[in-house]
């Protein structure tokens, strides 16, 4: 039958730009903290600002700043939804909990001042995507693009090159994000080529491109055989989880045992605490069957809903990693 | 007679433990499927921004299916079965919202294995999908149907990112009852209409037909639906969607409010499109005043038994850590 598959949502602008500001290296327009996604917006960055019905340009001075809103394919470019709070003379801010985003997404987003001007970004923004309308792109109008995986010094993904001191230019590329081309740029070093990524917890797969030429990554022995009959690299990001028994106080030993650990009945001893027992371990993104273990007797976790049976008829408790 | 089932039950012990230890070579394990017993499997989908995608193999190729509950049959992508059966041409082909779909030629099914769950003797239907994996970025060999999905219960849980299939009887009954442990909360029956999954609902107390539909990223209300009900759809902005023919059309796009299934199940707003159902409704004899589709599932955990035209609801955990 049907079959709607939303393909691209189009602003409806008219205007060719011109640019300003230099290169900035931080992506553009929001940060992730967490598991929040921070819009933040510095009225300062934007040069130009384009009327939604007119299409006028104006200058910043000219704008008396009413409100500023996120707008983008998340919540299908509503102007008025998503208002951002202000949090300086020039900047604002909105904060969004990761979850109302779905896996494996690249957003466009743009923000919107007084529900009908369009803050342009610059060509030079490094995460711009070409602003399209009925399917055709805009000349010179942009809009600005998140992804889950960013580039952090402080990210949980470093991604090492060895070698190739005389590319000119190395891109990483991956499932993270849809196989962009030219978003990730690594670092040049000592040895050869770097960038590190923040990333949601899941298997990903990637390849560097060295100067246009795809490559799997040398050093990293998981990978796996694509399309092309090539290989692409395999990592795996986990997440620092926390599992917490209340109660059982009195109890001389509690052990957690799980899917992740093959279900060793020794290895994962938990630590007293005030409030009961407490355990923490980093998992692979997905779903992960435990017990806990109190002196010899297994149980399920009492504050988990979640329970799952397995393949031999016995009751696990269930966390996802997400 | 004790004896017999001895027998049986070693054989089905062996069948499982076959597919247990098949398959645990790779250094890194991609999430595969958990085979509960000869009757039930659980499958691990990822979302494809509102999509749900499951990994599958067939004709001794892997790669992911999208679940789709508004498909009538399973569809093979024609770029990856381009050389397959051209003479058994269809002749009805299969029909979009737009226009019918060309080229689409039935292939018979002989074994297809859903991440090591068998299902056999299937029809399906071989239709060029190139759009969606370019827009998708992914390599996507098919859209898993009805046809297929008729035979079970299916759990679509958006809370541990899986669907759980447990083959069941003429009545609907499930063939081991071991499957689930959550408490279900909630029912609702629907109506069968050809293939699609119909509810009655509410919305600002007007009563509208509702179609569920897994794959449709968007939900979709009917221009011609009275306008007490357009009342609480809050349009936001024209946009434009393109289906399963790569065909194109542009919709009013907003948030849908006020949506309810009977007293107790009812929905926060959810993203939605304005759009002329008539033609789909003439192509499948229904008359739909909408299709429920992605924002369904996210704020339920929803099971559908076919057999028994009942829908099933089981809630979200509070955060318990």
């Amino acid at each position: 039958m049907k079959k709607f598959i939303l393909h691209t949502a189009t602003i409806i602008l008219t205007f060719i730009g011109f640019y300003a500001l230099g290169q900035t290296n931080e992506l553009k327009g929001y940060k992730i903290e967490g598991d929040t996604v921070v819009f933040t917006f510095d009225v300062r960055e934007y040069s130009k600002f384009t009327q939604e019905y007119t299409g006028q340009v104006v200058d910043f001075n000219d704008l008396d700043i009413e409100n500023v809103v996120v707008s983008g394919e998340f919540n299908l470019w509503s102007r008025d939804n998503w208002e951002m709070k202000k949090t300086g003379n020039h900047t604002y801010q909105l904060r969004k909990n990761i979850n109302d985003f779905t896996d494996e997404f690249s957003w466009e987003f743009k923000y919107v001042i007084n529900n009908a001007y369009w803050a342009e970004p610059s060509r030079k923004d490094p995460n711009i995507a070409k602003a399209t309308k009925n399917g055709m792109r805009m000349h010179g109008v942009y809009n600005l693009k998140m992804y889950t995986a960013y580039p952090s010094e402080n990210g949980n993904a470093s991604f090492k090159l060895k070698g190739f001191k005389n590319a000119k230019r190395v891109i990483l590329a991956g499932s993270f994000n849809k196989w962009d081309e030219h978003l990730f740029k690594m670092n040049k070093t000592e040895y050869g080529w770097e960038l590190t990524l923040q990333m949601k917890p899941d298997i990903y797969q990637y390849r560097y491109i060295v100067d246009g030429q795809w490559m799997e990554d040398p050093n990293n022995p998981y990978k796996t055989r694509n399309e092309f009959d090539e290989f692409n690299s395999v990592i795996n990001i986990k997440e620092y989880t926390t599992f917490k028994l209340r109660g059982y106080t009195n109890a001389q030993k509690v052990v957690l045992a799980g899917s992740f650990n093959n279900w060793d009945e020794h290895e994962l001893v938990m630590r007293k605490m005030d409030y009961g027992w407490k355990y923490v371990i980093p998992l692979s993104g997905g779903k992960h069957h435990y017990k806990f273990i109190v002196d010899g007797k297994w149980i399920v976790d009492p504050n988990n809903s979640v329970k799952e049976y397995d393949g031999d008829g016995h009751i696990n408790s269930v966390c996802m990693v997400k | 007679m004790l004896r017999h089932l001895t027998l049986i039950f070693f054989l089905l012990l062996c069948f499982k433990s076959a597919f247990v230890f098949g398959d645990t070579n790779p250094p890194i394990h991609f999430s595969n499927a958990e085979i509960l017993n000869p009757y039930t499997t659980r499958i691990p989908f990822k979302l494809v921004d509102h999509l749900i995608v499951v990994k599958a193999e067939i004709f001794d190729k892997e790669g992911n299916f999208i679940i789709d509950t508004g498909s009538e049959t399973m569809i093979l992508n024609k770029v990856h079965f381009s050389n397959v059966y051209e003479h058994q041409k269809k002749n009805a082909s299969a029909s979009g919202i737009m226009h019918s779909v060309e080229d689409s030629y039935e292939k018979h099914i002989k074994e297809f294995v859903l991440q090591n769950f068998k299902l056999e003797n299937k029809n399906s239907d071989i239709i060029d999908l190139s759009h969606i994996e370019k827009s998708k970025k992914m390599k996507l060999l098919g859209i898993i149907g009805y046809n297929i999905l008729k035979d079970y219960e299916i759990f679509i849980d958006m809370h541990l990112n899986q669907m759980t299939l447990s083959k069941v009887d003429k009545a609907g009954e499930k063939l081991n009852k071991h499957v689930y442990l959550e408490r279900i909360v909630d029912s609702v029956d629907f109506k069968l209409i050809n293939h699609s999954i119909v509810v009655n609902g509410q919305i600002n107390n007007q009563n509208v037909r509702l179609g569920i539909d897994s794959a449709a990223e968007f939900n979709q209300i009917n221009k011609s639906v009275p306008k007490a009900v357009l009342k609480y759809f809050i349009p936001k902005k024209r946009m434009r969607l393109s289906g399963i023919n790569n065909g194109k059309v542009e919709v009013l796009a907003g948030k849908l409010h006020r949506v309810k299934l009977s007293k107790k199940i009812y929905f926060g707003p959810m993203l939605t499109v304005l759009t002329n159902l008539n033609r789909m409704n003439e192509a499948f004899g229904t008359n739909l005043d909408g299709i429920l589709g992605y924002e369904f599932f996210a704020q339920k955990r929803t099971i559908i038994n076919y057999q028994k035209e009942k829908l099933f609801f089981i809630d979200y955990p509070l955060n318990h850590q």
